[in-house]
C-alpha cells in the first residue's frame, strides 16, 4: 500500500507557543488513521500543515503525493476538510453554502450530497448563524464528504453530535474508507477513535509519543494485577522485577502495574502465600491517559 | 477552468453574505445625494455662503471644500465628492478588506474557503472582485443622483463626472486592498482596520488641507485623495496621471496582498 500522507520531522512553533516539534508519521492510502491527544497538543497545527494552511518551520510533508504549499490547488481538489472549530457564514443558509461549495469543486451530480443531507438530517433553509452546534456540524460533514474526496481530514468530527448520529458518522467513515478514501481522524477522545481506526498516533505537547494499532497498544498497555495474601507481605520483592511497578501496598494486598512479561511476577507470587489474584481486562483508557500525563515516558 | 469557477464562488459567497450592504449603502447615499442636489437652488444665490467660502479657505478646507461653495462644482464637491462619498466608499472597502482574510480567519471561516481548490493568489483576486462589486454601486448611485441634479440647475460636466465616479471607486480600492494586505500580513482584523483607517485619515487631511497650508500643499501628491477628487477633478476632469497613480498603487498593493496571503497562517 502506498502512503497518503508522509510527515518527516515537522516542526512549527508560534512564538512562545509550542505548535508541533519533530513530528513524523505515515498514513497509508485507504486507512483510517487516528490522531489523538489532549487539547492544545498540536493536533490542529498538524492538520493545518498537512493541508497547506500553514508552512512548517522545518521538516517536510506530502499529502496525496503533493506538496501542500506548492500544489495546494491540486491537493485541495481531492481533500475534504472538517475543521475542529467549525464556523460558517452566519447570514447564509446551509443550502446556499453547500451549493457554492459544490460548484467550487466542479460537482455537477448532487445525488450523493442529497443522500448525505437526508442521512444526517441537515438543516438547509435557516441561516447558519441560527443553528445549533450539532446542526452546523452536520453541514460540515456534508461539505467534507459530498465530493467523495480521496483524503478526508476530520478534526474532532463528532463534537456536538448525539450518539445516534455519532454511529451514523462512524458508518460513513467506514464506507468511505471501503471505497478507497484515506481518513485522518483527529480527536481528544479515545472513544471517538477506538472503534473506527486501524492505527493511531498519540501526540502530546507537540511531540508524537506513540504510533501503533489499537491491538498493539492493547498489548503494550500495562496490566493491573492485585494479589491478596493471608499475612503481611513485603512488596519489595515485586518492585525489583523488570517492568513491574507497585501501585499500592498494604498488609494483605499488593497492586501491581505490569508492562513486561507476566511469568516472573507469577513465579515471585508463588513464593508467597497468595490467597487471591485479580487481573481485570486491559484498560485502554488508562494507557491512553498515561500517555497524556507522564512527563518522562514515551520518547 | 474549475479553479476559475472556484474563485468566483468565493466572491459570490462573500457578496451574498453582505447583500444588505450591497443594497443599503448605495440606497442611503442616493437619498443623501438627492437631498444635496435638490437643495442647490436654495443656496446657489446665497451671497453670505459664497463670501464665507471665498474669504476663509482654511475653514472650508477643514470641511474638505475648496473654491466657491455656491458654484455647481463647488457645491457637489463640498457636499459629496471631497468628503461624504469617499467616506462611505472607504467604510465599505476598508471594512470588507479587513474582514475578507483576517476577519474570516479570526472567526474560522477561512480554513474552509482556503481548502477549496483555489490558490492564495486566486483567493486574493476573488476578494478584490467582491470589494469592487461592493464599491461600484455606491459610486454609481451618486453618479445617477448628480445627473439628476441637472434638473436642479446643477450642470456638472458629464466627462468629469464619469471620471470622478471611476476615480472614487479606485480610491476605495486603494485603501480596501491596503486593508486586505495589512490583514493578511498581521492576521488581525483590528490591525487592518486601525492601520488603514489611520493612513486614510492622514491622506484625507493632506488632500483637504493642501489648498490652505503651504507645507501640506507641497506634499499633496502623496495622497490618493488628491489623485481622485482633491485637485478639483470634478471641474477639470480626472487626468491620465491621476488614473495611472490610482491604478498603479492598487496593482502594487495587490502584489503585496498576494505575497502576504501566501505567508498567512490560516486556522
Amino acid at each position: 500500500m502506498s502512503a497518503a500522507i508522509v510527515a518527516e520531522r515537522l516542526t512549527r512553533t508560534f512564538g512562545a507557543h509550542r505548535g508541533v516539534d519533530d513530528v513524523s508519521f505515515t498514513v497509508r492510502e485507504g486507512e483510517i488513521f487516528g490522531f489523538l491527544g489532549p487539547n492544545g497538543a498540536g493536533k490542529s497545527t498538524t492538520i493545518r500543515l498537512l493541508l497547506g494552511l500553514m508552512r512548517p518551520d522545518s521538516g517536510s510533508i506530502t499529502s496525496l503525493g503533493f506538496d501542500p504549499i506548492g500544489d495546494d490547488v491540486a491537493l485541495h481538489r481531492q481533500v475534504g476538510y472538517l475543521p475542529g472549530e467549525l464556523a460558517w457564514f452566519a447570514n447564509l443558509s446551509g443550502g446556499v453554502i453547500l451549493e457554492r461549495f459544490a460548484r467550487a469543486r466542479g460537482l455537477t451530480d448532487s445525488t450523493y450530497r442529497d443522500e448525505l443531507v437526508a442521512r444526517f438530517e441537515a438543516e438547509l433553509d435557516r441561516p447558519v448563524g441560527q443553528l445549533s452546534k450539532g446542526n452546523r456540524q452536520k453541514l460540515g460533514i456534508v461539505a467534507a464528504f459530498m465530493h467523495r474526496p480521496r483524503l478526508l481530514v476530520l478534526d474532532e468530527p463528532t463534537s456536538g453530535l448525539d450518539p445516534l448520529l455519532q454511529d451514523s458518522f462512524a458508518r460513513l467513515m467506514h464506507e468511505s474508507a471501503d471505497a478507497g478514501a484515506t481518513i485522518f481522524l483527529s480527536s481528544h477522545e479515545l472513544d471517538e477513535v477506538q472503534r473506527v481506526v486501524g492505527r493511531l498516533a498519540i501526540i502530546r505537547e507537540g511531540r508524537i509519543v506513540v504510533t501503533d494499532t489499537i491491538e498493539g497498544l492493547r498489548r503494550r498497555a500495562p496490566r493491573r494485577i492485585t494479589l491478596q495474601f493471608d499475612r503481611p507481605t513485603d512488596p519489595s520483592a515485586f518492585a525489583t522485577l523488570d517492568g513491574v511497578a507497585v501501585e499500592h501496598a498494604d498488609d494483605h494486598e499488593i497492586a501491581l502495574s505490569v508492562t513486561g512479561a507476566m511469568a516472573p511476577v507469577l513465579q515471585c507470587a508463588a513464593h508467597h502465600d497468595v490467597v487471591d489474584l485479580t487481573a481485570p481486562p486491559t484498560d485502554l483508557d488508562s494507557l491512553f491517559l498515561s500517555y497524556y500525563r507522564d512527563d518522562d515516558d514515551g520518547d | 477552468m474549475a479553479t476559475e469557477t472556484a474563485a468566483a464562488q468565493v466572491t459570490r459567497l462573500d457578496l451574498r453574505e453582505r447583500r444588505r450592504s450591497l443594497i443599503f449603502y448605495p440606497l442611503g447615499l442616493a437619498v443623501y445625494a438627492l437631498i444635496i442636489v435638490a437643495l442647490y437652488p436654495t443656496f446657489k444665490d446665497d451671497s453670505g455662503l459664497a463670501s464665507l467660502s471665498e474669504d476663509n479657505s482654511t475653514l472650508m478646507a477643514l470641511f474638505g471644500a475648496s473654491g466657491s461653495l455656491t458654484s455647481p462644482v463647488g457645491w457637489v464637491n463640498a457636499n459629496l465628492y471631497t468628503n461624504f462619498v469617499p467616506l462611505i466608499i472607504l467604510l465599505v472597502t476598508i471594512g470588507y478588506g479587513a474582514s475578507a482574510l483576517a476577519g474570516q480567519n479570526e472567526n474560522g471561516i477561512l480554513g474552509l474557503i482556503a481548502t477549496l481548490p483555489v490558490s492564495r493568489a486566486q483567493l486574493v483576486v476573488a476578494k478584490i472582485a467582491a470589494m469592487g462589486t461592493l464599491a461600484v454601486p455606491v459610486s454609481a448611485a451618486t453618479f445617477v443622483c448628480v445627473l439628476v441634479g441637472r434638473s436642479f440647475e446643477l450642470p456638472i460636466g458629464i466627462g468629469a463626472l464619469i471620471g470622478v465616479t471611476v476615480a472614487i471607486v479606485l480610491l476605495g480600492l486603494v485603501f480596501g486592498v491596503l486593508s486586505l494586505a495589512v490583514g493578511a500580513a498581521t492576521g488581525s482584523r483590528g490591525s487592518a482596520l486601525g492601520i488603514t483607517a489611520a493612513l486614510a485619515t492622514a491622506c484625507y487631511l493632506i488632500s483637504s488641507l493642501a489648498p490652505a497650508i503651504t507645507w501640506v500643499h507641497q506634499i499633496r501628491f502623496v495622497s490618493p485623495f488628491w489623485w481622485a477628487t482633491g485637485a478639483g477633478q470634478l471641474g477639470t476632469g480626472v487626468g491620465l496621471g491621476d488614473f495611472a497613480a490610482l491604478v498603479g498603487t492598487i496593482l502594487v498593493l495587490i502584489a503585496v496582498a498576494i505575497a502576504a496571503a501566501r505567508r498567512m497562517d490560516i486556522r
